[in-house]
């Protein structure tokens, strides 16, 4: 009995949080089919009209495809550097390994404002960097340890001696990778390339402080509208925001498992 | 020697990028900073109470800011690490969730529900409970919901992990012995979930220490932090050493926290591990 008690307790405050957590989300999905320029309570109508807004030129779209296309090749980059980076602090043993390991997740514990003015004040002594690969340069540094520590933590309990097996029976060492290590480790891959894609798409602080008219990302995009104005645009387009943060949710719980929030 | 060598081989590529894009233009920035003006915009910083207030407010805000993450997350982290409901894996999606959603349409979302002539308002409005719009977009309050709502998923899911593998059966000994459900609590989960409880912290703190994007959408002019105040003097000030200086006392100050947790925790934990206490 005082064990239900106590459940219902923290229930009730849990089932709270939730719907503190939820709040902002769900309404703004409700805002984006508004009929009304504000959310009106309770709401008059259902409306699409936001939604063609979007490929009005305001620069949603452009800013849209300049982000994922950014977020795509810094990923892809540093997943190639990422998994020897964890191979290298997993499957050997050297002196200063810990302090390797340190230095690759370094990224995470400068604070991005601090990062951001730095790139700022580096690229205008090194002049003539195109805006996309100042952008590229940042993004590959804040989301490096993203994947690194996804990867390292499905390294940890990799049994190492999989590959030499495998090499025993005749599998070259690419052979090997490809055939055997990559399977095993892919949820890692998986999971840490995911949170650093989303991660990458929303960046909003190293950009601000990097890019420019050139290349705008939807992120700065949508923070200079919102100077301006606060029209269901911006819902509309957060809800495809939504959308794919929900897409990423379903692959990850799919092929990876969500357990590997709880470690 | 030959294992050596392919580590450092595999090393190269990840110590490479962030050598060339990561400690150089950091040292570049401290170095050329240093020999430029010297201690001026740091000395400056620290005797003038404009800046000065600025920092506390961020330390304060911080501070407040993980307190409340610990006392809402703290009960959602036991509910989901202890349900055997079989909607368990529902919630910790619901817990993970707003971690993916983006920052900025976080605060977008705020702002639709906060603002004078939000959805708050209005139902506060219409029901008669205020005569006029409650403000709470453009002040702290409006921040700080912001902030503890982006950071609660991390103090849910460090002290979840941690609760998780605390064995159920340990509780029910210690009721079995005749301890009410306060006292398990506080002489046995408690403890054994500190761990989780100091890395949520720790994660919250510094995030909202240096978080932009939430304080800017729903600080807005008047509410001056560290990290909207780097921004402001790069882009409206000019002054690019004052912006230096500030990013390099933030880091400062971030570090300083870091190492004072550290310590204390390698105190907490020996006493707890010392068995006379826990």
């Amino acid at each position: 009995m005082p064990e239900k008690q106590d459940g219902i307790g923290f229930k009730i405050i849990a089932l709270a949080v939730y719907a503190f957590m939820a709040a902002p989300i769900v309404i703004v999905v409700l805002a984006s089919f508004s009929p009304t320029s504000f959310l009106a309570f309770p709401p008059k109508g259902l409306s699409l009209k936001w939604y063609y807004n979007i490929f009005d030129d305001n620069g949603f779209v452009s800013g849209f495809f300049n982000s994922m296309f950014l977020a795509s090749v810094a990923t892809a980059i540093d997943v190639m550097i990422a998994i020897p980076a964890a191979i290298a602090v997993t499957k050997y043993h050297f002196p200063g390994k810990t302090a390797l390991t340190n230095f690759f997740t370094s990224p995470m514990f400068l604070p991005t404002v601090t990062f951001g003015f730095v790139l700022l004040q580096a690229f205008s002594a090194v002049r003539g960097v195109p805006t996309f690969y100042r952008l590229l340069a940042g993004h590959l540094i804040i989301i490096l340890p993203y994947i690194f520590r996804n990867v390292v933590s499905v390294m940890i309990g990799f049994n190492w001696t999989l590959e030499e097996a495998a090499q025993s029976l005749g599998a070259r060492p690419l052979q090997t990778f490809r055939r055997v290590t990559l399977p095993l480790i892919k949820p890692g891959i998986m999971a840490g390339g995911l949170l650093a894609f989303l991660y990458s798409l929303d960046d909003a602080t190293v950009s601000a402080f990097i890019s420019d008219h050139r290349f705008v990302t939807l992120p700065i995009r949508m923070m200079t509208y919102m100077e301006f104005s606060f029209d269901p645009t911006l819902a509309a387009i957060s809800t495809v925001l939504i959308a794919l943060s929900l897409g990423a949710i379903v692959l990850m719980e799919r092929f990876v498992g969500l357990n590997i929030f709880l470690k | 020697m030959r294992a050596r060598k392919n580590a450092l081989a595999a090393a190269l590529p990840a110590t490479a990028l962030l050598s060339v894009l990561f400690i150089l233009p950091i040292l570049f920035v401290a170095v050329s900073g240093f020999k430029q003006d010297g201690t001026k915009f740091y000395v400056k910083f620290f005797s003038d109470p404009y800046y000065r207030d600025i920092l506390i407010t961020t330390v304060l805000t911080a501070l407040r800011v993980t307190f409340f993450a610990l006392l809402l997350g703290y009960p959602t982290a036991y509910f989901i690490a202890r349900s055997t409901s079989k909607y368990k894996n529902v919630f910790l999606i619901m817990t993970v969730f707003p971690f993916l959603v983006s920052a900025i349409v976080r605060a977008y979302g705020w702002q639709v529900l906060l603002g004078d002539t939000g959805v708050l308002n209005q139902i506060l409005l219409g029901i008669g409970l205020v005569k006029k719009p409650v403000k709470i977009l453009y002040t702290m309050t409006g921040v700080t919901i912001g902030l503890v709502h982006l950071l609660i998923p991390y103090m849910i899911l460090s002290i979840a992990g941690v609760i998780q593998n605390i064995p159920r059966n340990l509780e029910a000994a210690a009721e079995s012995l005749g301890a009410n459900r306060l006292t398990v609590w506080r002489k046995v989960i408690l403890p054994l979930s500190l761990p989780g409880v100091i890395t949520g912290c720790i994660l919250v703190f510094s995030v909202s220490m240096t978080a932009f994007v939430t304080p800017r959408l729903l600080g807005g002019a008047r509410i001056k932090l560290m990290s909207t105040m780097i921004y402001q003097e790069v882009n409206a000030a000019f002054n690019w050493p004052m912006a230096a200086a500030i990013s390099f006392i933030l880091l400062g100050t971030i570090l300083f926290f870091l190492l004072a947790a550290n310590l204390a925790t390698a105190n907490a934990m020996n006493r707890l591990g010392g068995g006379k206490r826990a």
